[in-house]
């Protein structure tokens, strides 16, 4: 195994920055973590961090950690460096460092002396952890999803995002494929699952606010989408967004194109404010997105 | 083959609240060594070639002088006076925790003061619905409203020739390493361990002179590391090069290992949190080692007489744990 060069080469790292908020990004990039072994795409650039994820060229999801999120960030490199990784491992290293009570603040670095992701714990002169995450050259990914909306107004609800993972954990029973309807009149959301027995699943708006936060939808719209997939894009919300009643926005696109929206908060618990690198203080803003994209079943198409 | 004894309060305590949930999370069974000056409880040292612990688990010693925990100690055996067995230790702590608790009752008013005392002894029973008489260790205190009499069931007494395979392999386990680092949070040290179990199986750990503890799993996809530095050093120590801080830690302790102020060996993940479960003995102070050669890691666990920041010389707890690579020393 090459061991790593002792000084700090010439030409520097095109990406130092640092987090101070360890369990919000392992939050943030577990949600998107569907399987042990998944492999991830990572992007970088001035706007910051971006990890896509995708599987069988039908599911894809994406994190967005913009520079704002950083305590430091600083970007060197042309344009969008992109490598590829292993997302479990990413999270797996990231998690080393969030041990409770420690409020360690980690270094990434992008490359190491061999192309690694490099992490660091700083602030503590007499101990250390570190890790060096071997990258690969980024596969292309196979689909990028153009998700645009069908029609002038976009077929969108938003609900608290525990409210979705409920109701999709809860068709697990039927299983196999879903089918999401939204109608406007009365404006309603209906999940059908047909399988192993029919589930049937309605979120009307007008009936409880607290189901629906927003709704629009000025035609009937209908899908099927893999239960799998629907799975994997409520299973790993993690509990500091029910916690905080986060939403998230469920919205279908041309095509019956799914795209699922999480908030998942970078806040660290008991610090009300914070320093990032635009000079920010307002904890509340610090806020992960992560986006999902789900095809839908081809031999259903709207009713 | 003779053994009887009263347990000392502090003894049993000792037993109870310490050592036996720590022996029992280190292995299910473990060896029972009697001496005429000490008591012991032993996992694996059986089966350890003189060298060092075999692959089989962690070595892991509680010593105790026989005055700690027993008084009115009676041990007779033709074996020197020597007598060992094995005993699972959750059934010896269940019923170690059963005589407690009848011990504890308050006595009713008349009754003389002072509870009587726990007495341990070695007998051989006829089990019901068995022919023939086995051993147990049986143990026997009265309360107030109750007596309760435990037998556990344990090994035959191990053959004169085990007996002194037992003592030869402590005997090659009292070589202390040159270097000992003390960890300052041993708890600490459990968690960073546990999340890097999930990294690898294989852990290569280094200890220089000048008190750096350096943890490292490595696979071919990715290296995590935890680099402890400036550790309280006993024994053999050099002073630190200066200008190192700039260096990675992992460049650090190949530099210290070339320079021959630092061991590194590589030992097993699942045997290094098998020995930080002896935490749960709640010792006072903890200190990593190599042994000569990287033949074993050792971890020292240290006790203070109450009260005092003095050694307590009547316990010695210590793990050795196999290495599966003499490393690059």
């Amino acid at each position: 195994m090459s061991s790593p060069p002792s000084a700090r080469d010439d030409d520097a790292p095109d990406l130092v920055c640092q987090i101070d908020c360890v369990q919000g990004m392992v939050d943030a990039l577990s949600s998107v973590r569907w399987k042990r072994h998944q492999d991830a795409l990572m992007e970088l650039s001035l706007h910051g961090i971006v990890l896509t994820v995708e599987e069988s060229g039908c599911l894809q999801a994406k994190v967005f950690l913009k520079r704002e999120l950083f305590v430091e960030y600083d970007y060197a490199g042309d344009g969008r460096q992109r490598f590829g990784l292993s997302l479990g491992l990413l999270v797996d290293c990231l998690n080393t460092f969030s041990a409770p009570g420690q409020a360690a603040t980690v270094e990434i670095r992008y490359p190491g002396p061999d192309m690694q992701l490099l992490l660091k714990s700083v602030g503590s002169p007499d101990s250390c952890l570190y890790a060096e995450i071997r990258t690969r050259i980024p596969d292309t990914i196979s689909w990028d999803c153009h998700f645009e909306h069908d029609g002038n107004t976009p077929v969108t609800f938003t609900a608290k995002s525990a409210v979705l993972k409920e109701t999709v954990d809860d068709l697990e029973w039927p299983g196999s494929s879903i089918q999401i309807r939204m109608q406007p009149d009365p404006p309603t959301v209906i999940f059908k699952g047909e399988g192993h027995g029919d589930l049937q699943i309605e979120l009307p708006y007008y009936a409880n606010t607290d189901l629906l936060i927003v709704f629009q939808c000025d035609r009937e719209v209908s899908y099927r989408y893999k239960y799998k997939f629907l799975r994997a894009t409520t299973s790993n919300i993690p509990t500091s967004a029910v916690k905080e009643n986060r939403r998230t926005k469920v919205t279908i696109g041309r095509g019956g194109m799914l795209k699922i929206q999480h908030l998942v908060s970078l806040a660290r618990p008991g610090m009300p404010y914070f320093r990032n690198i635009g000079g920010g203080t307002e904890q509340t803003s610090r806020i992960a997105h992560i986006e999902f994209f789900v095809k839908p079943e081809e031999d259903d198409n709207d009713s | 083959m003779k053994f009887k004894a009263f347990f000392t309060d502090d003894g049993i305590s000792l037993l109870d609240k310490r050592f036996l949930p720590a022996m029992d999370k280190v292995g299910r069974v473990c060896h029972v060594f009697l001496t005429p000056t000490h008591a012991m409880l032993l996992h694996n040292l059986l089966g350890a070639t003189a060298a060092g612990p075999d692959g089989g688990g962690p070595q892991c010693v509680a010593q105790f002088a026989k005055d700690l925990i027993f008084r009115e100690y009676n041990l007779s055996s033709r074996n020197g006076n020597q007598i060992a067995f094995s005993v699972e230790v959750a059934l010896l702590h269940r019923a170690l925790r059963s005589v407690l608790a009848v011990h504890a009752q308050p006595p009713a008013a008349g009754d003389a003061p002072g509870a009587p005392a726990i007495q341990v002894r070695l007998v051989n029973k006829l089990p019901a619905g068995s022919r023939s008489a086995m051993p147990f260790l049986t143990f026997e205190t009265k309360g107030a409203r109750a007596a309760v009499v435990q037998d556990v069931p344990i090994s035959r007494p191990l053959s004169r020739s085990d007996v002194e395979r037992l003592q030869a392999a402590l005997d090659a386990a009292k070589d202390l390493p040159q270097t000992l680092v003390q960890v300052p949070d041993l708890p600490q040290l459990q968690s960073l361990v546990d999340r890097l179990k999930n990294v690898g199986d294989l852990l290569t750990v280094a200890v220089t002179q000048y008190g750096d503890l350096h943890l490292q799993v490595s696979t071919s996809l990715v290296t995590v590391g935890s680099e402890f530095r400036k550790l309280r050093v006993i024994g053999d120590r050099a002073n630190a090069p200066v200008g190192d801080q700039n260096l990675t830690a992992s460049t650090r302790m190949d530099m210290a290992v070339e320079r021959g102020e630092a061991l590194s060996v590589q030992a097993n993940m699942k045997h290094l949190v098998k020995s930080l479960h002896c935490h749960l003995a709640k010792p006072d102070c903890t200190f990593y080692g190599i042994a000569p050669g990287g033949a074993c890691l050792t971890v020292v666990f240290q006790y203070f007489i109450p009260g005092t920041r003095l050694a307590d010389k009547s316990i010695s707890f210590y793990c050795r744990l196999p290495v599966l690579d003499t490393g690059s020393s």
